[in-house]
C-alpha cells in the first residue's frame, strides 16, 4: 500500500517536473520565437489588407475617411498630397475663421463699434460677407470631397481591370487636351461666382435684414428680418399701391419698347436692305452714329431738347406757340412716349444690324417662287421674312425685353428729379429700377431695394421662360436646318 | 445698386480679415474726460503726423487751401507736421470712408452733413473752448453744431465756418429809368423792388407782359426745396419739431404756411415754365448776365460763378457790351448787387400792391464747419489745424478770396456790409438752419413734389389745383403725412 503510494508520488514528481520542464522550454522558445512570430503575424495582416486594398474597393473608403489616403494605395501620391493638403487646409480654415464667420452670418454681430472711444466692433456687412464666403467654401470643399471619392474609385476601377492609371502628369497634360474644356471653363466659372453669384446672393440676404438708412455699418449692428421687407412692399399702403402702379406700366413699357424697337429696326434693315436704294452705306452709317455714340449722352442731350429751356420750347416759343413742359410734373404720357422714342433712337441700330446680317441668309429664292404663286409683297414679308427673322432673333427678342424692363438710363435722365404725386418716392414715370435706385441709393434703404429686386428677377424670369417656351426657336428647332 | 454697397466688397473682404470686436458696450467713467483726454495737446507724440484735409472746390479752384495748408504746415514745421489735401470729393461721406482708413482727418461741410455723422460717432466731439475763435462764434453757430444725441452727454462736433443762405442779385442797371420816382415810395434810395416781395411782383409781372414773355424780373426754379421752403418757413412751417429733432412731428402746414405756397403759386405766374425744372440752376448765370432776367436768389458761395459768367459777357468783342476787362470789373462793381432777400406781405398776399406791412423773410440756411474725424490718429494735430483755420487771420482771407460770409461776429464786422446783415440774420433767427438728421433726405422728394406741382399752377391756364387757399392747405397736409409716411413707413 505505502509502495503504491510512493510510486503514485514518484510519477507525479516526474509528471509535475517534466511539465515544468516542458513550460520552460515552450516559454523559451516562445520568446526566442516571439520578435519572427510578430513579424510573420504582421507580415500576415499587411498581406491580408494588402490584399483586399489592391484587389478591392476598400481604398475607397479610406479616401472618404481621409482625403487623398485612397490616392496613396492607388500609387498617385502628388494627387494625394494635394486632397491632403485640401483637407487640412479646411480644417485650420473651419477652426480658425469658417467657425467664427459662419456664427458672424448667423448673429450678424454682437459688439457695437464706438469710433470716438476707438472701440472696434463687429461689422455686420463683412461677417454677412464673409459668412456668405464661408459656405462658398464649405460647399466647393463639398465638392472636392466627393471628387476625391470619385476619382479613387475610378481608379480603382482602372487598376482592378488590370490597366495603368493616369499620373499626374498626365492629368496635366490632359487638362490641356481632352479636358480642356474644363481648364477653359474653370476661369469663367471662378468669376461668374465670384463677381455676380456672390454679390446676387448678398443683395437677397440684405433683403432678409432690416438695412435702412436709420442704420450705418459698420458702427451700427444690423440684423436679420425675415420677411419684413416684403411685408413692406405689400403691406404699407402707400408702397404698395406705388409698386403696382409701376410694375404695370414697367410690364407695358418693356411690351412696347421691344415690339417698337425691333419693327423700327427690321423695318430699317428691310429698307436698308431694298435692292432699289443707292448708297446704301451712306444711309446706313447714320443709325450706327446714333448706336455709337454712348448712350447716357444721347438722353441727356434729349432731357435738354424737350426742357422748358430747351431748343424745341425755344422755336415753339419763336413761332409764337406755347412752350410745352414735355417733362413736367403733370406731362406723364407726354414724358414716357418721349422715353420710348429716346429708348428706340439708343436701341434700334443694334436690332437692324442684327436683322441686316440675319436677312443676308435668307434663301431668295423663296421670294421668286411666292411671286410666282402670286403673294404680295407683304404677305412675302408676313410668311416668309418674319417667321424666318423672329425665329433666329427669339433669344435676342427675350435679353431685349429684360434690358428694357431693367431700363434705368431713359427715366432716370429724362425724369430723375421728379417726384409724382400718389407715389412713394417715385414718378409715374419710373420703371421698378428705377424705384429701386431711390430707395436703394438715395433714401439708402437697401433691405428695401434688395426685396425688389428679388421680385424684378422673379418677374423677368417667369416671363422670359414663358415666352421663350412657347416661341418657334424652342418648339420648332429643326424648322429653319 | 450702382453706388451700392457692392463697391465696398473688396474693402470689407479685407478688414474683416483683421483682429475684431472688444466688448464695446459699456463706458466707464466719466466720458468727456474719457473723450478730451484725446485732446492733451501733446504733439510731440504726434510727431510726422500728415493730416488729410478735406475742403471744398471753392477752396482748391481759388488757390486759398494752397495757402491755408502752407502757412499751416510752416508753422508747424518744428513738429513734423504737415496736413495736405485729402484729394477727395467734397460731398466724401464718411461713413463710408473713415471706417476703411480711407476718409479725411479734418472736414469742411455743412452742418447737415457733419451733423448726421454724430449718432453713429464717426466725428470727435471738440473742446472748442479751447480754439482762439471760440467767443467769436454765435452761440447759434456752436449750437447748431452741438448734441446729445451720444453718452448722453452734450458735446459740439463742429467749428463753424461760414454761414450759408440764400440771398439777393440783381442788376442795377436792369432797373427801370425812372425807378427813383416811381418804385422808390419811401424815398431812401433803395428800389422798392429789391425791398418788398410785392413790388418785385409789380415789376416781374411788368417786365414779362411788356416783353412779351421775353424778360423777367425775379426768376428761380420754384422746384427747389432748398430755396423755396422759407416762403413757408416765413409764415410759421417748420420741417421738425422740437429744434428740428423730433421726426414725428412735421410741420409744413404749420402756422399760415399755406401764404407761403401760394406766393410760390403766384410769383410763378409772373415767370415761365423754366421755373418748374431745374435746369434754370444751371443756366441762371447766363440769364442774369444776358439781361433776360433781372433778380434771382443763391447762396454766396455761387457769387464767383455771378461775377465770372457777367464778365464773360461783358467783355466778349461780337456782344452788346464789348467792355474791356478793366471796364467789365468796374461795370460789375457797380451794378451786380448781392443784398438781403425782399421782405415778405404780412397778409400773404403777393399780388396786392396797396400792402404795407411787411415781415423779413426766412430762408433756409446752414453754416459749414470743421470737424474732426474720429478714425484720425493725430487728434491734437488736427485739433491744432481747427484753431489755426478758425483764426482771425486766415478765415479774413477766406472771406476775402472765397466771399462767403464768415460766421465770427468780428470779421463780420470789418468784412463787407452785406457780411454783417448775414450775420445779423443768423443772431435773429430768419436763417432756419437746415436740420442736421438723416430723415431730412426724405423731405426733399416730397416737398419737391408739391412746390412743382404748384409752379406749375401758376402757370396752368385751366384746370387748377391750388387756386384756393383751403386747397394749398390740404395739400400742405399731405404734404406733412407724405414726409411722415415716408420716415416711419420704412423705419
Amino acid at each position: 500500500m505505502v509502495q503504491r503510494i510512493t510510486n503514485y508520488f514518484t510519477a507525479l514528481g516526474k509528471v509535475i517536473k517534466n511539465w515544468f520542464i516542458k513550460l520552460g522550454k515552450n516559454t523559451k522558445s516562445f520568446f526566442v520565437n516571439l520578435p519572427r512570430n510578430t513579424k510573420n503575424f504582421f507580415i500576415g495582416l499587411y498581406q491580408i489588407i494588402k490584399h483586399y486594398l489592391i484587389t478591392s474597393q476598400y481604398p475607397v473608403y479610406l479616401s472618404a475617411i481621409v482625403m487623398g489616403l485612397g490616392q496613396v494605395f492607388n500609387k498617385q501620391y502628388i494627387k494625394a498630397a494635394l486632397y491632403f493638403l485640401v483637407e487640412v487646409g479646411f480644417i485650420l480654415f473651419m477652426v480658425f475663421l469658417g467657425g467664427n464667420y459662419l456664427s458672424g452670418l448667423i448673429t450678424l454681430g454682437v459688439n457695437q463699434a464706438d469710433p470716438i472711444l476707438g472701440i472696434q466692433g463687429d461689422n455686420s456687412i463683412a461677417l454677412m460677407l464673409m459668412g456668405l464666403v464661408s459656405v462658398v467654401i464649405i460647399i466647393v470643399f463639398i465638392y472636392l470631397y466627393i471628387s476625391n471619392i470619385r476619382d479613387c474609385y475610378r481608379t480603382r476601377n482602372v487598376i482592378l481591370n488590370g490597366k495603368k492609371p493616369n499620373t499626374f502628369v498626365q492629368g496635366l497634360k490632359d487638362l490641356l487636351d481632352k479636358n480642356f474644356y474644363k481648364t477653359v471653363l474653370a476661369i469663367p466659372l471662378i468669376g461668374v461666382a465670384v463677381f455676380s453669384v456672390v454679390p446676387i446672393i448678398f443683395m437677397i440676404l440684405i433683403a432678409f435684414t432690416n438695412y435702412s438708412s436709420s442704420l450705418e455699418p459698420p458702427t451700427d449692428l444690423i440684423d436679420w428680418a425675415g420677411f419684413e421687407s416684403f411685408q413692406t412692399i405689400f403691406g404699407a399702403g402707400n408702397i404698395s399701391d406705388t409698386f403696382f402702379k409701376i410694375l404695370g406700366w414697367n410690364i407695358l413699357w418693356a411690351i412696347l419698347t421691344t415690339v417698337i424697337n425691333y419693327f423700327i429696326g427690321l423695318g430699317l434693315a428691310l429698307l436698308l436692305n431694298s435692292k432699289k436704294l443707292k448708297g446704301k452705306v451712306f444711309f446706313r452709317a447714320f443709325p450706327i452714329l446714333a448706336y455709337a455714340i454712348p448712350g447716357f449722352i444721347t438722353m441727356l442731350a434729349f432731357k435738354f431738347m424737350f426742357s422748358n429751356g430747351g431748343p424745341i420750347n425755344y422755336y415753339l416759343k419763336l413761332f409764337g406757340a406755347d412752350t410745352i413742359d414735355f417733362l413736367g410734373i403733370d406731362s406723364t404720357w407726354t414724358a414716357r412716349f418721349i422715353g420710348l422714342f429716346v429708348n428706340a433712337w439708343v436701341s434700334t441700330p443694334s436690332i437692324m444690324l442684327l436683322a441686316t446680317g440675319i436677312l443676308s441668309n435668307l434663301n431668295t429664292d423663296l421670294y421668286e417662287a411666292a411671286s410666282i404663286d402670286g403673294a404680295s409683297k407683304f404677305r412675302q414679308f408676313y410668311k416668309i421674312t418674319l417667321p424666318f427673322v423672329v425665329f433666329s432673333t427669339t433669344p435676342v427678342i427675350i435679353s431685349q425685353f429684360i434690358s428694357n424692363f431693367n431700363n434705368f438710363g431713359v427715366f432716370y435722365f429724362l425724369r430723375g428729379s421728379i417726384y409724382s404725386s400718389g407715389y412713394f418716392v417715385a414718378s409715374d414715370t419710373d420703371l421698378l429700377i428705377n424705384w429701386l435706385y431711390r430707395l436703394s441709393i438715395d433714401q439708402q434703404n437697401y433691405n428695401i431695394g434688395g426685396a425688389i429686386s428679388i421680385l424684378v428677377f422673379i418677374i423677368t424670369s417667369i416671363i422670359s421662360l414663358l415666352v421663350y417656351v412657347r416661341s418657334p426657336a424652342y418648339r420648332k428647332e429643326d424648322t429653319y436646318r | 445698386m450702382k453706388k451700392s454697397i457692392f463697391w465696398l466688397l473688396p474693402i470689407l473682404l479685407l478688414s474683416s480679415c483683421g483682429p475684431s470686436g472688444q466688448d464695446g458696450t459699456s463706458v466707464g467713467g466719466d466720458v468727456s474726460e474719457l473723450i478730451f483726454s484725446k485732446f492733451d495737446g501733446n504733439l510731440e507724440k504726434e510727431r510726422g503726423a500728415v493730416l488729410h484735409i478735406l475742403e471744398n472746390d471753392l477752396a482748391k479752384e481759388s488757390g486759398y487751401l494752397k495757402e491755408l495748408l502752407d502757412g499751416f504746415n510752416e508753422k508747424y514745421a518744428e513738429y513734423g507736421i504737415t496736413a495736405v489735401d485729402a484729394n477727395l470729393d467734397e460731398y466724401t461721406d464718411l461713413v463710408n470712408s473713415g471706417p476703411y482708413g480711407t476718409g479725411p482727418d479734418v472736414l469742411y461741410q455743412a452742418n447737415d452733413s457733419l451733423m448726421k455723422y454724430v449718432p453713429g460717432k464717426h466725428i470727435l466731439p471738440i473742446p472748442v473752448d479751447r480754439l482762439e475763435c471760440y467767443d467769436q462764434v454765435s452761440q447759434i453757430g456752436w449750437d447748431t453744431f452741438t448734441s446729445d444725441a451720444n453718452y448722453n452727454s452734450t458735446f459740439t462736433y463742429g467749428v463753424p465756418v461760414n454761414i450759408q443762405t440764400p440771398l439777393l442779385y440783381y442788376r442795377k442797371d436792369l432797373l427801370p429809368s425812372d425807378w427813383q420816382a416811381n418804385w422808390d415810395d419811401n424815398k431812401n434810395n433803395i428800389p422798392d423792388m429789391v425791398e418788398t416781395r410785392n413790388s418785385m411782383y409789380q415789376y416781374s409781372k411788368q417786365l414779362k407782359e411788356s416783353s412779351g414773355g421775353t424778360k423777367f424780373g425775379f426768376m428761380r426754379a420754384m422746384q427747389d426745396s432748398y430755396f423755396v421752403s422759407g416762403y413757408l418757413f416765413t409764415y410759421g412751417a417748420y420741417i421738425f419739431g422740437n429744434n428740428n429733432k423730433d421726426t414725428k412731428d412735421i410741420g409744413m402746414h404749420k402756422g399760415n404756411a399755406k401764404y407761403g405756397a401760394k406766393f410760390i403759386r403766384d410769383f410763378s405766374a409772373v415767370m415761365d415754365n423754366r421755373c418748374t425744372d431745374l435746369t434754370i440752376n444751371a443756366t441762371g448765370y447766363s440769364l442774369l448776365a444776358n439781361g433776360e432776367m433781372f433778380a434771382t436768389t443763391n447762396t454766396p458761395d455761387t457769387t464767383r460763378s455771378y461775377i465770372t459768367t457777367f464778365r464773360d459777357v461783358l467783355i466778349n468783342p461780337t456782344g452788346q457790351y464789348k467792355m474791356t476787362a478793366e471796364e467789365a470789373n468796374k461795370y460789375i462793381d457797380e451794378n451786380l448787387v448781392i443784398t438781403t432777400l425782399p421782405k415778405m406781405p404780412k397778409n400773404g398776399d403777393v399780388t396786392d400792391p396797396n400792402e404795407t406791412e411787411f415781415i423779413d423773410t426766412t430762408m433756409m440756411g446752414g453754416i459749414h464747419g470743421y470737424s474732426i474725424s474720429a478714425y484720425t490718429k493725430y487728434p491734437n494735430a488736427c485739433l491744432a489745424f481747427l484753431d489755426y483755420a478758425t483764426s482771425y487771420e486766415l478765415l479774413k482771407k477766406r472771406t476775402e478770396t472765397l466771399q462767403l460770409s464768415p460766421a465770427r461776429e468780428d470779421l463780420a464786422e470789418v468784412t463787407t456790409p452785406i457780411n454783417k446783415e448775414i450775420y445779423n440774420m443768423l443772431e435773429n433767427g430768419t436763417i432756419y438752419m437746415m436740420p442736421s438728421i438723416e430723415e431730412l433726405a426724405l423731405f426733399w422728394p416730397s416737398a419737391q413734389t408739391l412746390f412743382a406741382d404748384l409752379a406749375t399752377d401758376g402757370l396752368r391756364k385751366d384746370n387748377f389745383r391750388y387756386d384756393t387757399l383751403d386747397k394749398i392747405q390740404a395739400a400742405l397736409e399731405k404734404l406733412s403725412k407724405d414726409v411722415y409716411d415716408a420716415i416711419w413707413t420704412l423705419q
